[in-house]
């Protein structure tokens, strides 16, 4: 599903240049759960942008499913983005003004085709991760687990086969952050791809695969050897 | 719905839940489009009072007049009385920038006019066709003289109430053939109504009119003139252009400068026109005001806009994530410019036009509502709404997405 070859990144800000990634290669099955773990500063957000096409790496080779977007312009990443890949952000990234259901419909706004009916579409996202009844909620009404499950709903809308989770419980208490690996797990044992990037080995620990990188290299690979049991539980309902 | 419109109306979506923000946004432009429209009601209601003043005093209208201003007094025949030719009027016509009809005029006293046993003794116009729009004058029954009338020398006329009452009191004097000193012309038509003119010596409705040329070879039989009458396209030109055809005058009546001119140019009573003059120069002030004010609202909204983009750089990079390119980005906050400038328009022409009706209503100001001060408030704001948000919007789109979404900003 995804294919990293030789991925290097150089940030410069000012004269000062930062070598982030040093030539990362790593794939991902399709189907798989796959959790990136390193320190503050290792390029694992960096490594993440460049897989969800936010962020071009300066050489080597991304096939997102089969596809190479090493040479595709903004609107083709752009559309991928949209159709392809679903993000979970740390800070869940919800629109303040904005209720539960309009957040997760969001991308909706930027698919080729017409979407249909979003709304009906919004709510049985949010369904999907227990919120139907929080969707007319601001997100300064939820709490942060129930934010997260609302970015997750958002994530699903558009039914990607890939979804991409940044330090997705970094923000949240033991309780909410277990919930929201919970679903991750679900997601996982209904056929989808998910990265998840983390400095946290008990949340690598519910993947099936953990890549260790370090100082923009992979350090490392471990196969979880039992997944936490429950991948299995739920996993109907999610489209 | 297309790609556009849904984001359209997202961007709808998001202002209405943030109403004080807009009206903050817009307050700069409503104020300017306030007084632009205010300036344009006013304005139209004062240039509708000024063109019926003009119909009614014919302000737009010069006379030049054979004779000196000076020799009143002296006999007839030393008054330069034959001075004034139609060459003069056709020199005035083709040399003169302003004018748009000129007329060279003839008219005698004391003529016979006679229908069966009835008759009359009157004033004998000969003039031109031109001479009935330069006098604001109009026919209520039959139609004016023609060009063809010129042509032919035509035994026509067309004759004043008091006379068409003298002669036909039964009416029907259209079609009639009367006796002017003694041949017969047709009455082609009669003059609306007038009156005598403000001193009362005038009386316009005891008078008939002919074609100048039937004047100068028939009636009168004589080549000069007693007047030239020209129409002056804009109000406000009529003292210089009266100036002018003071010199082309002087020069062809070769009257050197302090010498006694042999005509005199008759401008219409200025009182009017000072009060335009004033009412233009108050306009205008007013006009730049709100220029002013429309492009310091223009650039309110830009800054705001500005703003806007640093403090949503999340926001962009969220949506990015979510698969919006960067030319939907600039979309979307170019139509949130737009949207509070047509906003801040619909508002400022709302009170602009209120304003001035209340003034009209007040009968402080003249002032008349058309379509004008909408259009001009809508395009308006839809120019300042595209001027002042592609700058914000082009830099939404700049914003990196990659960078946006890692932002730990609280």
């Amino acid at each position: 599903m995804i294919e990293v070859e030789a991925l290097t990144r150089l940030y410069a800000r000012g004269t000062l240049e930062t070598q982030v990634l040093k030539g990362v290669t790593f794939r991902v099955r399709r189907g798989e759960f796959v959790a990136i773990m390193g320190r503050s500063g290792s390029g694992k957000s960096t490594l993440l942008n460049i897989v969800g096409l936010l962020d071009r790496a300066d050489s080597g080779r991304y096939l997102l499913d089969g596809t190479d977007f090493s040479g595709a312009d903004d609107d083709e990443r752009s559309a991928a983005r949209n159709r392809k890949l679903g993000f979970v952000f740390q800070q869940f990234h919800l629109l303040e003004r904005a209720s539960a259901l309009r957040n997760v419909t969001l991308p909706l706004l930027y698919t080729e085709e017409d979407p249909g009916d979003s709304v009906q579409r919004a709510e049985r996202a949010l369904h999907a991760v227990g919120l139907a009844h929080r969707a007319r909620h601001l997100p300064s009404e939820l709490s942060g687990g129930e934010q997260q499950r609302v970015a997750i709903a958002r994530a699903l809308i558009n039914d990607p086969a890939v979804i991409l989770a940044d330090e997705p419980t970094g923000n949240l208490d033991a309780q909410s952050a277990a919930e929201v690996l919970e679903i991750f797990r679900r997601l996982v044992g209904a056929g989808r791809t998910l990265v998840l990037v983390t400095h946290d080995r008990a949340v690598a620990e519910r993947a099936d695969r953990i890549l260790l990188l370090d100082d923009g290299r992979i350090a490392g690979e471990e196969a979880v050897p039992s997944p936490v049991a429950g991948a299995h539980l739920g996993a109907a309902g999610f489209v | 719905m297309s790609r556009s419109q849904r984001i359209a109306r997202d961007v709808l979506v998001s202002l209405s839940a943030q109403r004080s923000r807009v009206v903050l946004m817009m307050l700069g432009l409503a104020v300017g489009v306030a007084v632009l429209s205010a300036v344009i009601v006013i304005g139209q209601g004062t240039r509708e009072r000024i063109i019926g003043l003009v119909e009614k005093h014919g302000l737009d209208m010069v006379m030049v007049r054979a004779g000196g201003e000076v020799q009143v007094f002296a006999p007839q025949s030393d008054r330069g009385l034959a001075s004034l030719l139609e060459a003069d009027a056709r020199a005035i016509e083709a040399e003169v920038p302003y004018i748009d009809l000129v007329s060279a005029v003839q008219n005698l006293r004391g003529i016979n006019v006679v229908y069966e046993d009835r008759s009359v003794i009157t004033r004998a116009f000969g003039v031109e066709p031109s001479w009935l729009a330069i006098r604001h004058r109009d026919v209520a029954e039959g139609e004016f003289l023609s060009e063809s009338d010129m042509a032919a020398m035509a035994r026509v006329a067309v004759i004043g109430v008091k006379v068409a009452r003298a002669l036909f009191p039964d009416g029907g004097a259209v079609g009639r053939t009367v006796r002017v000193n003694n041949d017969p012309y047709t009455v082609k038509g009669v003059f609306i109504e007038l009156g005598t003119d403000a001193a009362g010596i005038d009386d316009w409705d005891d008078r008939i009119v002919v074609p100048l040329t039937t004047s100068a070879r028939r009636l009168f039989n004589r080549p000069y003139l007693e007047q030239i009458v020209f129409r002056v396209t804009d109000v406000r030109r009529v003292p210089a252009t009266a100036e002018r055809v003071r010199d082309l005058l002087a020069v062809r009546h070769g009257i050197g400068p302090g010498q006694p001119a042999d005509f005199f140019v008759r401008e219409p009573e200025d009182v009017e026109g000072a009060a335009l003059e004033a009412s233009s120069t108050l306009s205008a002030l007013l006009l730049a005001i709100s220029l002013v004010a429309l492009v310091a609202g223009g650039l309110v909204i830009m800054n705001l806009m500005l703003a806007s983009v640093s403090q949503r750089s999340r926001e962009i990079g969220l949506r990015r994530a979510m698969g919006a390119r960067a030319s939907d980005i600039s979309r979307q906050f170019l139509l949130e410019s737009l949207f509070v400038a047509l906003a801040g328009g619909a508002v400022g022409v709302a009170v602009g036009t209120g304003i001035a009706a209340a003034l009209g209503a007040a009968g402080v100001a003249s002032s008349r509502i058309t379509w004008m001060p909408f259009a001009v408030a809508l395009a308006a704001c839809v120019a300042i709404g595209l001027v002042f948000g592609i700058h914000p919007a082009r830099r939404a789109a700049r914003v990196d997405p990659a960078a946006a979404v890692r932002g730990r900003a609280a």
